[in-house]
């Protein structure tokens, strides 16, 4: 693997409550700059929940994240927002677009966060973003105002605006119907390559995932299959995550 | 950049007020009420008592200066009978006058200083006798205590050695105009002749009784050799009592007494009301601050998810309260102004309606302090949903949903 973004060193995510939930373990996995990489999984297999952390949102419970070549040790939630808003990017399963706010703003909102009041270049870039992923003439529209796959690629402008390192996307077709999951699905793979952003996109869908360059399948909160798409070819990789069962026992 | 980074809390707090527009104007509204009904009782209340003291010290002395009743003096020779080792000598007018008006004149809080001479004595019209009461006064300061220069409906205000101003309810009593003339008896079964100068109406039945003439008049023709009184008015009229009490340390030889003293049980009934009203005012506030925070508790609620999200952006924990804060702030001073508005427009309406108008006290300090009393509520009452927009994980709302 070339250079890496993002490093995960025996990663561990436990629950605490009543009962004490473990659901990472000891994951080591490295994210290399500008690629597109999968996490996939059976529900309920930690994907998310490893997404959560990478993205800065869920503290890990142990184990070190190193973002860049550096560890992220601070816990402050006030740094680590400003962090996740100056280098992250994200594109979830339910837009989590503000209904309040037109899909231009919606879009302008991670620089509002950062700089307030955003520069006319900064406006011509959303515009251009907008323009790209063929959202522009829905620009005054409030988000309740358009449809799941016109929301999902607002969210995805908005997730580019700020130029962040890394985007990740927590299924962000598992809300959309086949021909607009299949849209979204071009769009995010075609900006990774213009863009050279670095994806990480979690998903259930086999088929969605072997787009990715590199594959991580999860089962029971353990990395259970690491494929390089780009080795394996699409079909060798289907066939790795048809063929080899994870059995941890 | 910090004030461009506020913009974006104060776009999002107007956006999500804009939108629960229903609620919005619902909870601006409440605090409007409840600014209206603070203002119209403080200006209600405030011009009452105004009109109050107005009507019980406006056109009267706020102190006055009045022989001490007996001031030890020996007296040489005198009743060889009597034992007494000093003897007092019954005082009852004061002689320096002068000097007592020339030091009170120099004291900038003190608008009038003037001597007054009094006596009682009788008019005489036709076969009718009234007794009257007297009041030797000096143009203008003396006049313009009582305000009678501004408050003559007839005549000229002016003290000529002929000539008296009346007041108003005797010259009715006794179908006296300007020009007519009259008898005036002292107690002696002396008279004078005089003609009715002029006409006043100071607006109180006691006051219309007077009789006023010219100080020196007064003395000579009751036989008085100083001054009965020096009457003094000061611009601060709630300043009365201190002003007096400093005097009286200093004037050993008369002594002082304020309006404040003669009328306790007015000031009492007044500061009765003023805390009466008080208390609703302070009670209304804390229905105002429940009614905010009520609101913006459920909109943070309501809000929870964009919350989230606005957070696993970048918003911090500070903005995030700031958000409400602003809420707070935006619907206490918008509720207020209104409320303001209404209680003018209700002040107005009540006159207008009932044709009663003894003032409305309506200035600066009656407008703004239940407007700032309201976005100070407004916002202390928008740090309890600010702090759990502070609290609220992002996490929380992108795993549940």
């Amino acid at each position: 693997m070339a250079e890496s973004v993002l490093k995960t060193k025996g990663l561990n995510k436990t629950y605490f409550g009543k009962v004490n939930t473990p659901v990472l373990f000891d994951i080591n996995i490295e994210i290399e700059r500008g690629s597109f990489t999968a996490l996939i999984g059976p529900s309920g297999s930690g994907k998310s929940t490893l997404l959560n952390c990478l993205g800065l949102l869920d503290p890990q419970t142990s184990g070190e994240i190193v973002f860049d070549g550096k560890s992220i040790i601070s816990q402050n939630v006030n740094e680590l927002a400003d962090f996740r808003n100056a280098n992250i990017g994200f594109i979830f399963q339910f837009h989590y677009l503000l209904p309040e706010f037109t899909a231009y703003e919606n879009i302008l909102i991670p620089c509002w966060i950062r700089n307030g009041k955003p520069s006319p270049e900064i406006e011509k870039e959303a515009l251009r973003i907008m323009d790209r992923i063929g959202v522009l003439k829905l620009k005054d529209k409030l988000t309740s105002e358009i449809s799941g796959g016109q929301q999902q690629r607002v969210s995805i402008a908005r997730a580019l605006i700020n130029k962040p390192k890394l985007i990740f996307a927590d299924e962000p077709t598992g809300n959309l119907d086949r021909d607009s999951g299949g849209t979204v699905l071009d769009l995010m793979a075609e900006l990774n390559k213009e863009n050279n952003i670095t994806m990480v996109m979690v998903t259930h869908d086999r088929e969605v995932a072997l787009r990715a360059d590199y594959i991580y399948e999860l089962v029971d909160g353990k990395i259970c299959k690491y494929l390089e798409v780009k080795k394996t070819g699409k079909a060798g990789a289907a066939k790795a995550i048809e063929e080899r069962a994870c059995d941890f026992k | 950049m910090k004030s461009s980074k506020n913009q974006y809390e104060l776009m999002i707090a107007l956006r999500f007020l804009l939108k629960g527009r229903g609620q919005t104007v619902l909870i601006v509204l409440g605090i409007a009420m409840g600014v209206a009904v603070q203002f119209f009782l403080a200006s209600l209340i405030g011009g009452l008592q105004i009109s109050l003291i107005d009507r019980t010290v406006g056109a009267a002395p706020h102190i006055n200066i009045l022989p001490a009743d007996r001031i030890a003096k020996p007296i040489s020779g005198g009743v060889k009978s009597d034992n007494r080792k000093v003897l007092y000598e019954e005082r009852t007018e004061i002689y320096s006058w002068q000097q007592y008006v020339n030091d009170l004149k120099k004291d900038k809080r003190i608008l009038y200083a003037a001597p007054a001479a009094n006596g009682s004595g009788f008019i005489e019209r036709g076969t009718s006798v009234v007794p009257v009461i007297v009041k030797g006064l000096t143009a203008p300061d003396g006049l313009d205590i009582y305000k009678i220069r501004k408050k003559i409906t007839a005549g000229i205000p002016e003290l000529s050695s002929d000539s008296a101003l009346l007041g108003k309810g005797i010259c009715d009593r006794l179908t006296l105009a300007v020009g007519d003339k009259f008898f005036l008896r002292n107690n002696k079964g002396e008279q004078v002749f005089l003609r009715v100068g002029g006409i006043f109406d100071l607006g109180s039945s006691a006051g219309n009784e007077l009789v006023v003439i010219s100080m020196d008049r007064v003395r000579s023709f009751f036989g008085i050799e100083g001054v009965s009184v020096i009457e003094l008015q000061v611009k601060d009229v709630f300043s009365a009592e201190k002003i007096s009490k400093e005097y009286g340390r200093q004037y050993e030889r008369v002594k002082l007494e304020s309006w404040q003293e003669k009328n306790r049980e007015l000031l009492t009934a007044l500061s009765s009301q003023s805390s009466s009203s008080d208390t609703i005012q302070f009670f209304v506030i804390i229905s105002i601050s429940l009614g905010i925070a009520s609101v913006l508790g459920i909109a943070a609620v309501q809000k929870q998810r964009q919350l989230g999200i606005l957070k696993a952006m970048g918003t911090t924990n500070r903005s995030a309260s700031k958000i409400f804060i602003i809420q707070g702030f935006l619907l206490g001073s918008t509720g207020s102004v209104l409320g303001v508005a209404f209680g003018l427009f209700l002040a107005y309406g009540f006159i207008a309606g009932t044709g009663v108008n003894f003032g409305f006290e309506i200035n600066a300090r009656t407008l703004v302090t239940p407007v700032i009393l309201a976005i100070l509520a407004a916002v202390i009452a928008s740090t309890i949903p600010a702090k759990r927009a502070a609290k609220l994980s992002p996490i929380e709302v992108i795993r549940n949903g």
